[in-house]
């Protein structure tokens, strides 16, 4: 592989990053709080990918010491730079849904419980439904009791009737897991009548003590109130 | 350079057809999502890296740090292991920072110590402990000295048994005497990315692929008992091949298991997993990684196991 392809993959990884950033499809794969590093780092990789160009295109083809060690190292191991620049660029996997979270309620810590800090004001605060799980089984402060409270997040069957779920991921696709409500109330048969990942915002009140050892600490939620709405541009919660 | 733009050309024209295939095939596009996940997240890391792998290479040599570096092996070996705390970031970024620093002697036991305990016990992993395990710092203390200690061990074994020939990965020679500094700096950073990261590629396929091949009731079942349980989270930690940021949260999300086994996870994954040992096959050389990694893999099991068991109070 000569100088001239790999210079051109490291631009086109750097390319990639840019394209990523610019549609906004970085947010399929990692947390938006990565976003600065990831200008940073299209920033560095095009920065060496030109100024090795211009330097080769300089200075003629010096078939140097780096060109000669990655003849003797496979060197067709850097066409491999394709596959994530194909993906990413070109392919664009969708986020992962429900199917590809890990299983495991996501904020099921031990119930080593602490005061939260009190819900935002107004009739029926929106929470993410990680807070929720969270706040059900670990607030002292029982900020969730008798309070209405906003939802999102989509729908998904289990034996004994219908969930709110949202994939939650702490860095990366690959830490992604599967943060659920049940669902009851007056309007539960509402929110079942839909097919499941349907994107739903739902009102209603966390019914105390639903979430425990023997739910695996599923909080459910009392009903009142389904709005169907358009699947969000960021399915993922953090 | 034609075989790449024709290989484009046909992504171009391919792409319609290979997004529909990815998202109507359940499986290959979480496989996708996750892969692109671990790329992506590595990649301003591993950008990181290299820019401080080419200024070493730039401003620091080999035979430099040597001089700098104390003579006992262990002193060496040790303040190796406590400066691992000053680059904060992921396990990828340190893979090429420790092949710069690597040379012969001590310096080499010192670069591979630096290379496990950075991504393992510096502030912005040990402050994301604390937050995943509220109210619970001797886990936080558990990590950190174990990593510590499987670092400094490592470190020492290779100063003890490390062979030179194992590692048959050659840097590019310096250039020419009157090569500027920026050149010899891009060069080395240029280097570094193409070599770290095209093996990248193959720990993130191959991550994306256990992920989704591997059931989850696997885990649940084998977590049972102690043993097995630790085992199992060792494996886990190899396989899943997370951001040591990022596992801490996964740790504390396994509420099935003792605390013990997870802090084994916590040790085993910064130090060896499937993109680690990609990654050091392709800047270290092959002979190297398949001893290292196994080798990394038994300390830390051990050494996370030990760390337990005394700041702990055992299987909780």
């Amino acid at each position: 592989m000569s100088r001239g392809t790999q210079n051109t993959l490291l631009l086109l990884v750097g390319l990639s990053a840019v394209v990523m950033v610019i549609k906004g499809t970085y947010l399929h794969f990692v947390k938006p709080a990565l976003l600065p590093w990831l200008i940073a780092a299209a920033v560095v990789l095009i920065v060496l990918a030109v100024v090795s160009i211009v330097r080769d295109l300089r200075h003629a083809p010096v078939e140097d010491s780096a060109d000669q060690d990655a003849h003797q190292h496979r060197p067709w191991l850097v066409w491999l730079l394709l596959v994530p620049i194909a993906l990413t660029t070109f392919v664009v996997p969708p986020p992962l849904g429900a199917h590809g979270a890990a299983p495991e309620a996501v904020a099921a810590t031990e119930p080593q419980r602490r005061p939260f800090p009190p819900l935002p004001a107004g009739r029926a605060p929106v929470v993410s439904i990680p807070d929720v799980v969270m706040r059900a089984a670990a607030d002292s402060a029982n900020s969730l009791d008798r309070r209405p409270i906003t939802i999102t997040g989509f729908t998904l069957r289990y034996p004994e009737g219908t969930d709110l779920g949202r994939v939650v991921i702490i860095c990366c696709a690959a830490d992604a897991q599967l943060a659920r409500i049940h669902l009851s109330g007056p309007a539960v048969a509402e929110a079942a009548g839909y097919p499941e990942d349907t994107w739903l915002q739902l009102e209603g009140t966390v019914v105390p003590g639903t979430s425990a050892a023997s739910t695996n600490f599923i909080p459910t939620m009392a009903v009142s109130r389904v709005t169907r709405i358009d699947k969000p541009a960021n399915t993922y919660a953090y | 350079m034609e075989v790449l733009l024709a290989s484009l050309i046909a992504l171009a024209l391919s792409a319609g057809a290979m997004s529909a295939f990815v998202a109507g095939n359940a499986s290959v596009s979480v496989a996708a999502t996750v892969f692109c996940g671990v790329f992506v997240q590595a990649l301003p890391f591993l950008a990181l890296g290299v820019v401080v792998s080419g200024l070493i290479a730039a401003f620091v040599s080999a035979e430099k740090l040597a001089r700098w570096l104390p003579s006992r092996p262990v002193v060496a070996v040790a303040l190796a292991g406590v400066g691992g705390a000053a680059l904060p970031g992921c396990e990828c970024g340190s893979v090429p920072v420790a092949r710069r620093l690597f040379g012969e002697g001590v310096s080499g036991a010192a670069a591979l110590t630096f290379m496990l305990s950075a991504p393992a016990i510096n502030p912005v992993v040990l402050v994301a402990t604390a937050v995943a395990f509220p109210g619970q710092p001797a886990m936080v203390v558990a990590r950190c000295v174990g990593s510590l200690v499987t670092a400094v061990t490592m470190g020492l074994l290779w100063q003890r048994w490390g062979r030179a020939e194992w590692v048959t990965r050659r840097l590019p020679a310096a250039h020419d005497a009157d090569a500027s500094r920026w050149t010899v700096f891009t060069e080395a950073a240029r280097h570094d990315f193409l070599q770290a990261a095209s093996y990248l590629v193959l720990g993130a396929a191959a991550a994306a692929v256990l992920r989704v091949a591997v059931p989850a009731w696997v885990f649940e079942h084998l977590a049972g008992h102690l043993v097995l349980g630790v085992l199992t989270m060792a494996l886990f930690a190899v396989v899943l091949a997370l951001c040591s940021e990022a596992d801490a949260f996964v740790a504390a999300s396994l509420t099935m298991l003792p605390l013990l086994p997870r802090l084994v996870f916590l040790v085993v994954g910064p130090a060896v997993d499937v993109k680690l040992s990609a990654m050091q096959a392709g800047l270290f050389g092959r002979p190297f990684a398949v001893r290292f990694g196994p080798a990394t893999f038994v300390v830390a099991t051990v050494v996370g196991t030990v760390v337990g068991l005394v700041f702990l109070g055992g299987a909780r």
